[in-house]
């Protein structure tokens, strides 16, 4: 029906070598279709990283397209990328291909910051919420890989308080109680009778709607904002340096694929 | 003499009767009349939709709004096996009858939820079904149940044993078929559609001989060139114009029409290569139930973009509109709006959002809705409300014929829609295009809605966390049965949303609704839980075996 010149070429069987949609204008469509629904959320919708990695230099830093499309294929174990599920091979080389003319020859990367001095800034202002390697507090998202899986950017943007990313488990909600004492914390689960929250003493429990007052869904995170004033941008440096050593093992030393959906 | 014998015959007579394998009461058997009578019968639920009409509505009273919270789980049947219940299962003789995932089946006893007999189908490694790996029930007449299979086949079993009496193809899995759809029997055929509208299918609605298994009739929902709307797909598109049907349809014995939602066309989200109307997507059917032919049709979203298959219940009822009884077949949308459909010739009577749509301003004077602009998927992505999922979806809705209310579980959730040129592959997923999480949307909710049919207007809503697709039920006494996405059923006043009762089942009730009926002059609540069933029913002192 369509006229992608290299529609006939044997995906399955031969892989090619190098891009073979590379260039070509159908499948750029395609290939930015595919790319806004299954990559932008996390890779941005420029490529240059959101909570995933910045794409746009990953050809200059050396990688091959038989490389990139093993890796969208099969995901990246023991981090948040996902094998690339209900993906036929056309559909990951068009991706491929929309990628490449977002490439842009990266900035080279500066070894800017003192990591010894942002784990100090660390075990002072965010390991109260923050786990590192079983020390530190439960409210927030552990952070023992975190440098395998955030880009400095969105890391940046997080602590500034220009990004509110509030996954799913650390939305935060105040609860009233009839006396109207109010806690606060994440929330964890939720139902018609009921929700299940981590307050801010750590304290995991379950309230009845019913026992309360009120559930309030909040907007902004229990994460304060670290601006200019409060974190300068030497200190910002030091600490996404550290961060970005935050290296740990994957909790499970057994990587898990789920199995392939029969089609 | 005699009072000494008459007591010794009767003995006789009943040992005779077991050694020679006859009954003293004879399994009954379901006739077209029983198919007609519906629910009248208080115990049996003999068909997808309870009865021909689809209401969901059970003349049950036993369980009110003042005795509801009472309720206690009586049994839990464990299938154990994979994949969730999307089940309405079938009761007849005090015996369930169940349809599960990956084309497992089940009789089993409706006082103890105990397995009489399990039907497990061998299925091939490479299906095409799109979307989970379902079956939502059953079909009856005579001593035979009719199941759909999710490598395209038609099944008859034995009631009795769960053999298969008759295997029928429907149409080639490997081209794109598959069936999850519950059979509907209507005097002797029974009638089912095929799913495939993501895999490039030219779908249709077959009837089979319920005897033989012989087909009678098929009715392809994508009409070829030079037939009447034929002229509605540019160039050769009509061959993988999808519009499935894998939700039950109703019958209307006055007309002896049949009425049928047909899903999205394919591909799902760029349009430029199926320029026109697309035909008979997204449409409501009404078929004559002897022959298959079209007695009218109505095209809820022309030249759909958007995945918005119109595979809902397509609900009947006669409604006082123009100081008339109107006969009508009523819908609540996945594309976001409520419909009430004149069941006599099509004509909307009613069209009015049940949820947030920003697609459309509504519909003209032609019946066709009025577009705005902007709503059309590209590569660059464009963001509309309601989401692929819809408004709703194939999730049975209720209506209560007493208070004149359509129950809906709703969703209001906008997502930013992609789509793009796509080569079609003999099954392979042919959708053109997906969606992503809108920008900066409202957190999205779900919410069970009371619409009159009359006007379209809303009368109730009872809203919680997350959308989910529960079905509903309702009954005369005046409830409402449904679930939230976190695992509870939960009973509504009918008349004003107001929440009586709820238990925390561990599953959610998901793409079904629970049903009801009387086993030993007990009422029962049963809902599918994950891939358990829970009976429900009022509390009372146990029997303990002597």
């Amino acid at each position: 029906m369509l006229s992608i010149a290299v529609a006939n070429v044997a995906w399955a069987q031969d892989k090619p070598t190098k891009n073979p949609l590379e260039g070509n204008p159908e499948a750029l469509k395609g290939g930015m279709g595919l790319f806004r629904t299954r990559c932008a959320a996390c890779h941005g919708v420029d490529a240059r990283g959101v909570r995933g990695p910045d794409l746009t230099g990953v050809w200059a830093a050396g990688a091959s397209d038989t490389g990139l499309f093993e890796t969208v294929q099969k995901g990246r174990p023991g981090t948040e990328m996902p094998p690339g599920l209900f993906m036929s091979d056309e559909d990951i080389w068009k991706t491929l291909a929309y990628l490449k003319t977002l490439s842009a020859t990266p900035a080279p990367v500066s070894a800017r910051g003192n990591a010894a001095n942002g784990e100090h800034i660390f075990s002072a202002r965010c390991s109260r919420c923050h786990q590192v390697d079983g020390r530190g507090g439960r409210l927030g998202p552990d952070l023992t890989r975190i440098g395998l899986t955030r880009a400095r950017a969105a890391l940046t943007n997080q602590i500034r308080g220009a990004l509110e990313d509030l996954p799913s488990g650390y939305e935060p909600v105040t609860l009233t109680t009839p006396q109207g004492r109010a806690i606060r914390g994440v929330k964890k689960n939720e139902d018609v009778f009921s929700v299940q929250i981590m307050d801010t003493t750590e304290r995991i429990q379950g309230y009845l709607r019913s026992d309360l007052r009120e559930v309030r869904d909040e907007k902004r995170s229990l994460m304060p904002k670290f601006g200019p004033e409060v974190l300068n941008e030497s200190d910002l440096d030091d600490l996404l340096s550290y961060l970005a050593t935050l290296r740990g093992p994957a909790p499970s030393t057994t990587a898990f694929t789920p199995p392939a959906i029969p089609r | 003499m005699r009072t000494m014998v008459r007591p010794f015959g009767i003995v006789l007579l009943t040992a005779l009767a077991a050694l020679t394998g006859l009954a003293q009461e004879a399994a009954p058997i379901v006739s077209s009349q029983d198919l007609l009578n519906g629910l009248k019968d208080p115990g049996r639920w003999l068909m997808f939709g309870g009865n021909y009409s689809g209401q969901r509505y059970s003349p049950l009273t036993q369980l009110t709004p003042e005795n509801v919270g009472r309720l206690q789980p009586q049994w839990v049947f464990q299938t154990e096996t994979l994949g969730r219940f999307e089940t309405t299962s079938l009761l007849l003789d005090n015996v369930l009858y169940v349809t599960g995932a990956t084309n497992h089946a089940w009789a089993l006893d409706a006082r103890t939820g105990k397995q009489i007999w399990r039907y497990r189908r061998e299925l091939p490694a490479n299906l095409t079904a799109c979307c989970g790996l379902v079956n939502k029930g059953f079909g009856a007449l005579g001593d035979k149940l009719f199941m759909t299979t999710l490598d395209a086949h038609l099944l008859a079993f034995d009631k009795r044993t769960g053999k298969i009496l008759w295997d029928v193809t429907m149409e080639d899995y490997k081209a794109g078929y598959a069936a999850t759809i519950a059979p509907l029997v209507v005097k002797d055929k029974v009638i089912a559609g095929v799913a495939g509208g993501e895999f490039g299918c030219r779908c249709f609605l077959d009837a089979y001989d319920a005897q033989t298994g012989k087909r009678v009739w098929r009715f392809y929902t994508v009409p070829a060139p030079g037939e009447p709307g034929g002229d509605s797909w540019s160039g050769d598109s009509w061959k993988l114009g999808g519009a499935s049907i894998w939700t039950t349809g109703t019958y209307d014995p006055q007309t002896n029409l049949i009425f049928y939602g047909t899903g999205n066309p394919g591909p799902d989200f760029y349009g430029e290569d199926r320029k026109g109307d697309n035909l008979y997507s997204d449409s409501m059917l009404a078929l004559d139930a002897d022959t298959g032919k079209l007695r009218w049709h109505y095209q809820f979203t022309p030249h759909d973009v958007h995945d918005w298959d119109s595979t809902q219940v397509p609900v009947l009822a006669d409604l006082p509109i123009g100081g008339s009884t109107r006969p009508v077949v009523m819908t609540a949308n996945r594309n976001g709006l409520f419909y009430t459909l004149d069941r006599t010739t099509g004509k909307p009577l009613v069209a009015k959002p049940f949820v947030n749509v920003t697609w459309t301003t509504g519909i003209g004077a032609d019946g066709r809705p009025v577009l705005r602009p902007g709503q059309v998927p590209d590569e660059k992505g464009s963001t509309t409300c309601p989401d692929i999922t819809g408004g709703t979806n194939f999730n049975p809705p209720a209506y209560d014929p007493a208070l004149r209310l359509f129950f809906v579980n709703a969703r209001e959730v906008c997502a930013t829609f992609f789509g793009w040129p796509q080569d079609y592959k003999p099954g392979q997923v042919y959708t053109a295009g997906s969606q992503a999480k809108a920008p900066g949307q409202d957190k999205p909710f779900g919410v069970i809605r009371a619409i009159d049919p009359v006007t379209g207007d809303r009368k109730w809503e009872f809203r919680y966390a997350n959308p989910t697709l529960a079905g509903l039920l309702s009954t005369a006494s005046g409830l409402v049965f449904s679930g939230d996405d976190g695992g509870n059923v939960i009973a509504l006043d009918a008349r004003t949303g107001k929440l009586l009762w709820g238990f925390q089942m561990g599953s959610a009730l998901w793409g079904t609704g629970p049903t009801t009926y009387i086993v030993d002059g007990r009422q029962y609540l049963l809902v599918p839980t994950g891939s358990a069933l829970m009976a429900f029913a009022l509390p009372r002192e146990q029997k303990l075996p002597r």
